[in-house]
């Protein structure tokens, strides 16, 4: 504990260093402004600013980082509560409280109320974050190339039963993932796969031209054919921003329970930050004592999500920096971005370059006290930029990812890529497919193919012996309990309902007692 | 699923199809090595196998499915006109992306980024030719001077280019 507060004191001071701050800044501005915006979402911003960060340090890279991804989940809210208009996936269940609190002369007490419950969210997700990491990191440094390639492919199995969407779809995505991470030199035997006699393709398939092309390039495409025009803002009084004291004390227990809860589901593979919106939401309207009044403007129903999808960004961290596993897209590209910088996180990261670790820690609680202080004032500032006509804005963000992905390489190839998978993102996604696990798979598949040979290699390419380890064991078990006990789940209830048909007449929630 | 949907589902299961079927074949070219020392083929054509079992189900799926009737719905020739203003936008868009690579070295960085920039603010509003040039101008020399002076970014450079840059300081 002592080395903990050592530590973390140390890299407070490096993180007070007029540059970080500055970094700090600009993340939580950026974010901000990302998240007000509908449609470009933090992966969107991580995915375009990535070129950007080869520019700074890696620690600086990382603080901009955090900073963006906070900022996004505190400005997605605005615009759902002021406009009933998610800036972001995440912020989706807002809405549906928050925009009702506005229409009742409400909106600046939705607005506090959310971001600070975003804070104590943030806070309380960074010290499960330090706390989570050390714990799982000194675990992992025990871990052999079984267990990774366990955590990996278990990783990638249950995103298929989170992303959403079809099971067909998500695993279509995740193998053609796969199977584009194959392209380039194999790392063991040194042969070049599916290059095709193009040379710069031995380096592989660069993960920035196919994230930006399919968030990016195709956000833009989807953006012109939704056809949305330019919003009228209603501006919020500094006077307004206060909630009662009733409001208060209705807001409190449900920003710690979904800090809790959305920690948790951070943790887990897939996009952790909207699957913890929509639990909060069921959970306080459960446990509410006037679930009537949600849907007509509870503000539980604000307080809860919102501390719930800020606490899951900190939860999302964990397996990426004791494991070096990327379980959500945006942690993928921030993957990228410390590999960039020669740098591979996981157990040894932490070993190896604690100040990194630490300075993020305490960057993360920097930028969020940040992001408390400026984004209640400056509320107007950040919706009026809603204003700036689509005809200008689309353009812009079109012309910033093919400078960015030209940024890093100088390559052609790149930028045709860019092309290439900014049409099939937008083919994809009018299809109703989720890119996400793509650009997850693609990230993970070297990792888990070269786990895969290492541990068939040592265990003298015995399955059983890859499977039959303890931690390995748990890992499948697990997952595949995910997957069974719904269809057992589903088998049970179904005769039960026949036997009494009545209990379908009392609703949900004794059917689920 | 309606028709004009499923077309276009199918379309995509086709393309998915095709690639797996060609991934599949292309993995073989690659030694396979054996379960205890596994090559560099043998990752590939697992995936090569589940992607194609995969892609054929999704196929299979699709052209077995059915197109549900569409319920008459009168079409306004506004409703119609921008139906069609809103596609040509998104390929004209793409348009622009796919030629930007091509034009970049040949023209260097600033009429390059001229000329794409003119034209997706154009095709995104046509009623200001004037006003999307200086646009255009402003947004290729303004993200010269960020990359280039700013992030240190190598970009194919000409005299205008050495100009700016020494305009710059």
């Amino acid at each position: 504990m002592a080395d903990i507060a050592h530590n973390l004191f140390g890299a407070f001071a490096v993180a007070c260093k007029p540059l970080y701050l500055y970094y700090a800044l600009l993340g939580a501005i950026l974010g901000t402004i990302v998240g007000v915006l509908p449609g470009l979402g933090p992966l969107g911003a991580m995915s375009i600013l990535f070129s950007f960060t080869l520019k700074l340090d890696a620690i600086g890279a990382m603080i901009l980082f955090a900073g963006l991804y906070y900022g996004a989940m505190y400005g997605g809210s605005t615009t759902s509560i002021l406009l009933n208009m998610p800036g972001e996936a995440a912020s989706v269940v807002t809405c549906i409280d928050g925009f009702k609190m506005a229409k009742k002369g409400r909106a600046g007490a939705a607005l506090t109320v959310s971001a600070v419950g975003s804070f104590i969210a943030g806070t309380i997700s960074i010290i499960g974050l330090t706390i989570a990491t050390l714990f799982l990191a000194d675990v992992a440094l025990r871990f052999g190339p079984p267990e990774f390639f366990a955590i990996g492919a278990c990783g990638l199995a249950l995103l298929v039963r989170l992303s959403g969407g079809s099971v067909l779809q998500s695993l279509i995505m995740i193998f053609l993932g796969i199977a584009l991470s194959t392209v380039g030199v194999d790392a063991l035997a040194g042969v070049e796969r599916f290059t095709y006699g193009i040379r710069e393709l031995g380096q592989g398939i660069e993960l920035l031209p196919v994230a930006m092309g399919l968030f990016g390039i195709a956000e833009v495409m989807l953006d012109i054919e939704q056809n949305e025009p330019t919003q009228t803002v209603q501006n919020v009084k500094l006077r307004e921003l206060l909630p009662s004291r009733e409001e208060w004390r209705r807001s409190i227990a449900p920003m710690f329970r979904g800090s809790f809860l959305g920690f948790a589901i951070g943790l887990v593979p897939g996009p952790s930050p909207v699957i913890s919106t929509f639990v909060s939401y069921i959970m306080e309207k459960r446990l509410s004592k006037k679930p009537e009044e949600f849907g007509q403007g509870a503000i539980e129903g604000v307080a809860g999500p919102e501390a719930a999808n800020n606490a899951a960004v900190g939860g999302a961290y964990v397996p990426l920096f004791a494991l070096g596993i990327p379980f959500t897209a945006p942690m993928a590209i921030v993957l990228g971005t410390l590999m960039l910088h020669g740098l591979s996180p996981g157990p040894n990261l932490i070993r190896d370059k604690p100040e990194l670790f630490w300075v993020v820690i305490a960057s993360m609680y920097i930028g969020n006290v940040m992001l408390l202080v400026l984004n209640l004032p400056l509320i107007n500032v950040f919706v009026s930029i809603l204003k700036v006509p689509k005809h200008i804005l689309l353009p812009v963000i079109a012309l910033i990812c093919l400078i960015g992905v030209y940024s890093i390489n100088a390559s052609q190839l790149d930028l045709i890529m860019l092309a290439l998978f900014g049409f099939i993102g937008y083919a994809l996604r009018r299809m109703d497919f989720q890119p996400a696990p793509l650009v997850l798979a693609l990230v993970l598949g070297p990792m888990i193919e070269n786990y895969l040979r290492q541990s068939l290699i040592m265990t003298g390419g015995s399955v059983a012996g890859m499977i039959l380890r303890p931690i390995c064991l748990s890992m499948y078990i697990a997952v595949s309990l995910v997957f069974i006990v719904p269809l057992v789940w589903r088998f049970v209830r179904k005769p039960r309902r026949s036997e009494s048909p009545g209990l379908s007449e009392t609703g949900p929630g004794v059917q689920g007692q | 699923m309606e028709a004009n949907n499923l077309r276009n589902q199918r379309i995509t299961a086709v393309v998915l199809f095709g690639f797996s079927v060609f991934y599949l074949i292309s993995s073989f070219w690659y030694k396979m090595g054996t379960i205890r020392k596994p090559g560099p083929g043998l990752v590939p054509m697992t995936v090569g196998v589940i992607l194609f079992v995969l892609t054929t189900i999704y196929l299979i799926r699709l052209f077995v499915a059915k197109p549900t009737e569409r319920k008459e719905k009168a079409v306004s020739l506004e409703e119609e006109k921008s139906a069609r203003r809103i596609s040509t936008t998104i390929y004209g868009m793409l348009g622009c992306t796919v030629v930007y690579p091509f034009i970049l070295e040949l023209m260097k960085f600033v009429i390059s980024t001229s000329v794409v920039a003119f034209f997706m603010l154009f095709i995104m509003k046509p009623q200001r030719p004037l006003f999307s040039l200086c646009l255009a101008l402003a947004m290729a020399v303004g993200s010269f001077l960020i990359f280039s002076r700013f992030l240190g970014v190598a970009l194919p450079s000409g005299f205008l280019e050495e100009l700016l840059f020494r305009i710059g300081g």
